[in-house]
C-alpha cells in the first residue's frame, strides 16, 4: 500500500471532530437576550392562539374558457431546447397549470437522450430569477419598447444611406438558423455593417469543421485536457455512449486515458490518468508515438505518465482496437494535428468530421472582440448592438472594451439581466428566457430543435430573433412567424403545417443529416512534436468554472450552492494548485496569492487540489461578478483581467503569497476515507466482492415484511463520474431551498443527495472516487426508533417516510443516522412569500418550514403518481415506469430505481451482482440503497517487471 | 369568669395561615385543576367539533348555485362540471363557458346569473368560496378514488339535497384512515360512483374506534402508509 502523503492522510475534519462546540455551532441573534426572547415567544404564542381560532377562507378561481384537453389534468409537457453555449440541449419542459416547473432530457433528442446536466436542471430557476431585467432602460432609467423603436426608426435611414457603415452587431456564437438568417439578411442589405462574435469560452470548430466521436464504438479513448463528459456541447451523448460500454452487460469494456493539467470529471473517470503541465504534452505524446512504434518510451516520464503510455500503446498495438483521441480546446495547433493523425490511424470509423454548427466560423463574421475593439478605437463604429454577450465582464484584461465602448454614440445591450455591459450601454433591452419565446437551435451533431414558449414573457422580454429583425427592418414581427419563415422557406402549405407540428411534438426537426466526413486519411505516422525545455515558471490556466461556466450562471443560486467537483467549494471560486506547489510557497487552503503578468494582477485564495499538475495554477472563470444581483455579485474573484487576447487559456505569471487569508466554504473538508471502505473498488481481473461480505448478518429485530412492492435504488460507482446533475435535479423536484454561504459554513446545506468525493493513493495523482449518497431507506432504520413523535416511520413498501407535519425538530433522527443524509431547517429557508421563485415549486411536494427535518424520499410523489396510474389500469407498476429525479437526470445511467419483489427488475438484477454492496453494511441497517463497486483497471499491460500492485489496496488510501 | 389569656400581640403569636386556609387552598387548587381541565376539554372539543370543521356550513358564493337543482332535479352528471375528476388530482371547477352551455339561452336575464354573464363578458373568472378543503401537507387525488369505486357522495354527501353547497363531512385524517384501513365496505360499483346520493356513504360509526394515533402500526398497509398522502 502506498503510504498516504500528508495532505491525504490528515483531514481537516478530524481536528474539528474533537471540538464539541466548533466555531459557528451556536446560532443566536446577538442583539436578543434571554428575557427579550421569552417575551417575544410569549407574544407570538398568544398571537398564534388568536389567529388559529378560525381557518382562513379560501377561494377557487375557475377559468372563463375551458382549457385544452392537454391541460385538463393540469400537467403538460413541451419538447424544446436549452441553449448551452449556443448549442441546443434537447429538453422536455413540464408545465403545471400554465407555469413551467421542471426540465427533463428529451429521450427523442439525439444529443440529450433523456439525460440532463446540472445547468439544464438549474435553468428553470433562472426563469423566475427576481433579478431578471424587467423592462427596457435608457441611460439607467426605465423606458419603453415604443420609445426605443421610435429612436431606432429615426436612426435607420442614416444607415440605409451609408449601406450600414458605422453599424456593428456583437453576438455570442449561435447555432440558431433564424438568427443567422436575420443577420445574413442585414449584412446583405447593408454590406458595410459588421457582425462580430464573442465568447470567453472554448470554440469547438477548426477550419470550418468540428470533430465528432462515436464513444459507443471506440474501444480506447485518449483525452488531452478535454472534459468530454462535462464541459462539451455533446457531453450528454458522449457520457451516455462511453458508460454504455461500462455496464455489466457490455461485451467489451472500453478504456479511458487522460492527460490533463488540472483535474476534470472526465479525467477522474479514466483508467489511467496523468497530471501533465501543458509544456510537457509534446514530451508525453512523443513517448506515446515511440511506444506505438515499438521503441522504448523516453526515460524522462513520470511514473503515471509511463504507466499510461505503456498500457495505451499495448492496447493499441493489438490491432483492431478502435482508438480515438480528443483534444481540449486550449491545445495548440501543432498538437491538434498530432491528434488528427492519431485519429486517422486508429479511429477506424469512430471519428468523423462534421461541418461546423456554430457561427464562430461563419464566413460573414467580422471576427471577435479584439477586432471589435480595434474598430471602435479607429472610430469607425457609431452604433453598436450587443445581443446576449457580456463583454464588459468577460473581455480579456488587455482589451479595454469598456473604454472603447464609449466611442460609440448609440449602444444597445440585449440580455436577460441588466449586467455589467448593460450599465455601460445607452440602451438595455430585456431578452426573453428560452422558455418564454420562439427560437431555433442546433445541437452539436447538427440536429435542429424548434424552441417553443411555455409562458408569455414574465417581464416583457423579447426573443433575440425578434430583436435582430427589429434591428434589420425597424419593424416588429413575432418570433414564431420568423422561425416558421425560416423552416418553411416561404411555403406554408398543409404539408408544412403537419411537419411543423411533428417537429414541435418530437423536439427535433426532421431533415437530412448534416454532412459528415470520416477523419482525414492517414497521411503518415504521428508527427514528432517539438519538446520544450522544462519550464521553471508558474503558469496560470484559465478554465470555465464547473458550475458557473464563464459567469453566465452567477445569478443562479442553485449552481452557486452546488458543491464544485473535487473541491466541494460553494458560493465562490478558488485558485487551484497542486499540493507540491502549495508546499513550495507554504500555502494553506484559503491563503491569498497574487498572480501578475503583463502589468495586471489577480488576487485569489488558493485551494490545494490533489491531481493538479505541479507548476500550474488553475483560475476558474466566472467569479467576481459586479452586477449580478445579491446572488451573483462579489462571489469569488474574476480571472478575466489576467487573460490576454493571444493567451486565452494559459499564461506565465509571477506568483507570490500576499499574506492574506480567506476562509473558503466547502461541503466536504476531508479527502480520504480514513481507512473505511465506503466507496469500494474491485480489481478488473476479479470483479466481485468477497462472498462473506455479501451475506446479511443476523438481525435482532424481525425482518421487514415485504408488501406488494419493495422499492430500492442501486448506484453504479463505475458509471458515476461526479457531474452533480442528480443533485440539482433533486433540488428542482423536491423544492429544496438554498441556504447561503454562511449556513453552508455551519454545515447546514440542504441537498437531499450529495456527491461525496474521496482521494486515494498518491497525492500527486490520486484516484478519485465519486459516491452519490441519498437516503439509504434502511429496513432497520436507526432514525425511526429514536423519533419521539413518530415523524419518521417505515412504509409497507420499505420507504423511510418523513412526515413534516409531525416533526417537532428534536434532530435525534439526524444524530442517529450513520449516513448523515438527514437535513434540518435550522432557519426558515423558504423564499419570501411574495417571491417569484415559488412559481417553480413542485406542487406535489410540501414546502418545509423552520424546525423540520427532511431527507430523500425516493421521490415518493413520483412513486405515488406511478402507482395511481398503474392502479387505474388494475396492474402492477412496470419496471422503469417510475424514475426518481436523480435517475432521470443521470447521463451515465448510474442510478436505477425499482421493485425488489420483481426478480427481473433492473434493480433486483443489480442487487444480485457480485459487486453489489451496502454502505456501512457492518451496522446491519439493511439499506435499500446499494452500490455497485467501481472497477479498477489491471496494472499496465506492458508492465513486465512483476511489481503488479494489488488493486484493492490502492483504493483505500 | 375565667378565660384563657388572649394571645399576646406580636408576629410570633399570629399564625401565618388562619384556620380556614387549608380549606381555601384545597378549594383553590381544585378550582385551578377544574379550570385547566375545562379549558383543555373545551379546546379539545372545539377543535374536534363540526363547528371547527365547518361541517354543514354553506359559505356565501358569488352565484347561489344549487346542486339540488342541477344534480338532483336535472340529474346533470358530476363530470359535466367537474371534468378532470377521473384523470387528475383535482376534480376541476366549471369554467364560465360551461355555465353558458345552457345559460346562454336559459335565464339569461336573471339578476342571480349576472356575475356569470359579467365573467363571460369581461373575461374575469368567478372566484368561488372553497367548501371542502384539506391542509396543504395532504395530497389527495380524486382520480384514483373514483377509479377504485369510492362514490362522490362518500365524502361530499348527498349533494342532490343541497340548495347551497355545504360541507358534508369534517374530512379529518381520522375519517381518511377509517376508510383507508378497510376500503372494501365503502367501494361501490362503477355505475354508482357518480350518483349524487346512495350507498357507500361512510357512517359516523365507521370513524369512531381507532384513533389516528401515531401510525406506527407493526405492519402498515399500503393505504395507511404516511407517504400515501403526505409527501
Amino acid at each position: 500500500m502506498a503510504p498516504p502523503s500528508s495532505i491525504l492522510g490528515t483531514s481537516p475534519g478530524t481536528a474539528r471532530l474533537s471540538d464539541e462546540f466548533p466555531p459557528g455551532a451556536p446560532h443566536w441573534l446577538p442583539d436578543l437576550d434571554r428575557r427579550e426572547f421569552l417575551r417575544l415567544m410569549g407574544a407570538s404564542l398568544a398571537l398564534a392562539g388568536l389567529s388559529s381560532c378560525r381557518r382562513p377562507a379560501e377561494k377557487i378561481v375557475a377559468r372563463v374558457v375551458p382549457p385544452d384537453r392537454a391541460f385538463a389534468s393540469g400537467t403538460a409537457w413541451y419538447a424544446t431546447a436549452m441553449p448551452w453555449e449556443g448549442f441546443a440541449r434537447g429538453v422536455l419542459a413540464k408545465s403545471w397549470q400554465g407555469r413551467p416547473i421542471k426540465l427533463e432530457g428529451n429521450p427523442d433528442h439525439p444529443e440529450s437522450r433523456g439525460a440532463t446536466d446540472a445547468e439544464t436542471q438549474a435553468a428553470i430557476l433562472s426563469l423566475y430569477d427576481p433579478e431578471r431585467s424587467t423592462g427596457p432602460r435608457r441611460g439607467g432609467q426605465a423606458a419603453s419598447w415604443e420609445r426605443f423603436e421610435q429612436e431606432w426608426t429615426a436612426r435607420r435611414p442614416e444607415f440605409a444611406a451609408r449601406r450600414g457603415a458605422g453599424l456593428a452587431v456583437l453576438t455570442e456564437p449561435t447555432t440558431s438558423p433564424t438568427l443567422r438568417r436575420e443577420l445574413h439578411a442585414l449584412l446583405a442589405a447593408w454590406p458595410e455593417a459588421r457582425w462580430f462574435q464573442h465568447t470567453p469560452l472554448a470554440r469547438h470548430d477548426r477550419d470550418g469543421w468540428q470533430a465528432d466521436f462515436d464513444f459507443a464504438a471506440a474501444d480506447l479513448v485518449l483525452t488531452l485536457g478535454a472534459d468530454c463528459f462535462h464541459r462539451h456541447p455533446a457531453a450528454l451523448r458522449q457520457a451516455g455512449d462511453f458508460f454504455s460500454r461500462r455496464r455489466r452487460d457490455a461485451t467489451r469494456r472500453s478504456r479511458l486515458y487522460a492527460l490533463e493539467p488540472t483535474p476534470s470529471l472526465t479525467g477522474a473517470a479514466a483508467d489511467y490518468r496523468a497530471p501533465v503541465a501543458p509544456g510537457r504534452f509534446p514530451l508525453v505524446l512523443n513517448a506515446l508515438a515511440a511506444a506505438l512504434g515499438g521503441r522504448a518510451p523516453s526515460a524522462e516520464l513520470t511514473e503515471p505518465e509511463r504507466a499510461l503510455v505503456r498500457d495505451c500503446a499495448a492496447r493499441l498495438a493489438g490491432g483492431g482496437t478502435k482508438g480515438i483521441c480528443i483534444a481540449g480546446p486550449e491545445i495548440p495547433e501543432e498538437q491538434q494535428r498530432w491528434v488528427d493523425a492519431f485519429n486517422a490511424r486508429y479511429a477506424r470509423g469512430a471519428a468523423r468530421r462534421l461541418a461546423a454548427v456554430r457561427s464562430d466560423g461563419d464566413a460573414q463574421s467580422g471576427g471577435g472582440l479584439g477586432e471589435l475593439v480595434a474598430a471602435l478605437d479607429r472610430g469607425g463604429i457609431s452604433t453598436l448592438w450587443i445581443l446576449g454577450a457580456n463583454p464588459a465582464y468577460t473581455a480579456p484584461g488587455d482589451l479595454d472594451f469598456s473604454g472603447a465602448l464609449r466611442r460609440a454614440e448609440f449602444t444597445v445591450h440585449v440580455g436577460g439581466h441588466a449586467d455589467e455591459t448593460a450599465a455601460r450601454c445607452g440602451w438595455h433591452l430585456p431578452e426573453a428566457h428560452f422558455l418564454e419565446t420562439w427560437s431555433d437551435l442546433r445541437a452539436y451533431s447538427g440536429a435542429a430543435t424548434i424552441l417553443q414558449p411555455l409562458v408569455e414573457p414574465l417581464h416583457g422580454g423579447r426573443s433575440p430573433v425578434e430583436i435582430a429583425h427589429l434591428l434589420r427592418t425597424g419593424e416588429r414581427r413575432g418570433a414564431r412567424e420568423l422561425v416558421r419563415e425560416t423552416w418553411s422557406r416561404g411555403v406554408e402549405d398543409a404539408s408544412f403545417e403537419a411537419r411543423w407540428h411533428e417537429w414541435l411534438d418530437r423536439g427535433v426537426v426532421e431533415e437530412a443529416p448534416a454532412e459528415a466526413a470520416p477523419a482525414a486519411a492517414a497521411a503518415s505516422g504521428l508527427p514528432l512534436l517539438v519538446e520544450g525545455t522544462a519550464a521553471a515558471e508558474i503558469a496560470v490556466l484559465f478554465r470555465p468554472d464547473p458550475n458557473l461556466a464563464d459567469g453566465r450562471w452567477a445569478t443562479n443560486a442553485w449552481l452557486q450552492e452546488l458543491p464544485r467537483p473535487f473541491t466541494s467549494l460553494v458560493w465562490e471560486n478558488a485558485a487551484l494548485v497542486s499540493p507540491a506547489t502549495a508546499a513550495k510557497f507554504s500555502l494553506r487552503n484559503g491563503d491569498i496569492i497574487r498572480c501578475e503578468a503583463g502589468g495586471r494582477a489577480v488576487e485569489a485564495p488558493v485551494w490545494s487540489l490533489p491531481g493538479q499538475a505541479d507548476g500550474c495554477v488553475t483560475l476558474p472563470l466566472g467569479g467576481g461578478r459586479t452586477a449580478a444581483g445579491p446572488v451573483g455579485s462579489g462571489r469569488g474573484f474574476s480571472a478575466y483581467p489576467l487573460r490576454a487576447v493571444r493567451e486565452p487559456w494559459e499564461r506565465v505569471v509571477s506568483l507570490r503569497p500576499t499574506g492574506g487569508h480567506r476562509d473558503l466554504v466547502t461541503t466536504q473538508g476531508h479527502f480520504t476515507m480514513d481507512g473505511r471502505d465506503l466507496a469500494r473498488t474491485v480489481p478488473e481481473e476479479n470483479p466481485s466482492l468477497p462472498p462473506a461480505e455479501r451475506t446479511e448478518a443476523v438481525a435482532l429485530f424481525p425482518t421487514w415484511p415485504r408488501d406488494r412492492y419493495a422499492w430500492a435504488l442501486s448506484i453504479d460507482l463505475d458509471a458515476c463520474f461526479g457531474c452533480s446533475a442528480c443533485v440539482v435535479a433533486c433540488q428542482a423536484e423536491n423544492n429544496i431551498p438554498v441556504v447561503g454561504r454562511d449556513q453552508v459554513a455551519r454545515g447546514r446545506e440542504m441537498h437531499w443527495i450529495r456527491v461525496d468525493r474521496y482521494f486515494s493513493g498518491d497525492a500527486a495523482n490520486p484516484r478519485v472516487l465519486h459516491q452519490p449518497v441519498p437516503c439509504m431507506h434502511c429496513e432497520q432504520a436507526p432514525c425511526e426508533v429514536v423519533c419521539p413523535v413518530g415523524a419518521t416511520v417505515h412504509s409497507s413498501e420499505g420507504l423511510n417516510d418523513m412526515i413534516y407535519n409531525r416533526c417537532v425538530g428534536t434532530r435525534y433522527c439526524s444524530n442517529n443516522c450513520p449516513y448523515k443524509v438527514r437535513r434540518f431547517n435550522f432557519l426558515d429557508y423558504r423564499a419570501p412569500a411574495e417571491s417569484g421563485v415559488y412559481l417553480q415549486a413542485n406542487p406535489a411536494v410540501t414546502i418545509r418550514e423552520r424546525g423540520v427535518m427532511e431527507k430523500c424520499t425516493y421521490c415518493v410523489q413520483r412513486i405515488d403518481a406511478g402507482r395511481i396510474a398503474a392502479e387505474k389500469e388494475n396492474r402492477r407498476v412496470r419496471d422503469g415506469e417510475i424514475l426518481t429525479a436523480c435517475q432521470q437526470a443521470c447521463p451515465a445511467g448510474a442510478i436505477v430505481f425499482g421493485d425488489l419483489n420483481d426478480p427481473a427488475s433492473r434493480v433486483a438484477r443489480r442487487r444480485r451482482d457480485p459487486m453489489s454492496y451496502a454502505l456501512l453494511a457492518e451496522l446491519n441497517t439493511r439499506p435499500r440503497t446499494t452500490y455497485l463497486a467501481k472497477i479498477l483497471p489491471a496494472s499496465p499491460l506492458a508492465a513486465q517487471d512483476g511489481s503488479r500492485p494489488d488493486p484493492q489496496s490502492r483504493a483505500d488510501g | 369568669m375565667t378565660s384563657p389569656d388572649p394571645p399576646a400581640p406580636g408576629p410570633l403569636r399570629r399564625p401565618l395561615f388562619g384556620a380556614g386556609t387549608t380549606h381555601a387552598v384545597r378549594v383553590a387548587l381544585l378550582g385551578v385543576g377544574l379550570t385547566v381541565g375545562a379549558a383543555g376539554f373545551t379546546t379539545y372539543e372545539y377543535y374536534h367539533s363540526p363547528y371547527w370543521d365547518r361541517v354543514g356550513v354553506a359559505p356565501a358564493q358569488p352565484v347561489p348555485f344549487s346542486h339540488r337543482h342541477h344534480a338532483g332535479e336535472l340529474r346533470l352528471d358530476c363530470r359535466f362540471c367537474h371534468p378532470t375528476v377521473e384523470t387528475a388530482a383535482e376534480a376541476g371547477m366549471p369554467s364560465t363557458q360551461t355555465c353558458l352551455t345552457c345559460h346562454s339561452q336559459l335565464f339569461r336575464g336573471e339578476p342571480m346569473l349576472q356575475p356569470v354573464m359579467a365573467s363571460a363578458a369581461d373575461n374575469v373568472p368567478l372566484a368561488w368560496s372553497r367548501v371542502n378543503t384539506l391542509p396543504d401537507h395532504v395530497h389527495f387525488d380524486h382520480s384514483i378514488h373514483v377509479a377504485k369505486g369510492i362514490a362522490c357522495a362518500s365524502c361530499h354527501g348527498d349533494v342532490a339535497d343541497m340548495p347551497l353547497m355545504r360541507k358534508a363531512r369534517a374530512l379529518t385524517m381520522r375519517e381518511c384512515l377509517a376508510c383507508h384501513r378497510d376500503p372494501g365496505p365503502h367501494q361501490v360499483a362503477a355505475a354508482e360512483v357518480f350518483r349524487p346520493s346512495g350507498p357507500g356513504l361512510l357512517t359516523s360509526s365507521a370513524t369512531s374506534g381507532e384513533g389516528s394515533g401515531r401510525g406506527n402500526e407493526a405492519v402498515p398497509r399500503p393505504l395507511t402508509n404516511c407517504s400515501t398522502c403526505h409527501h
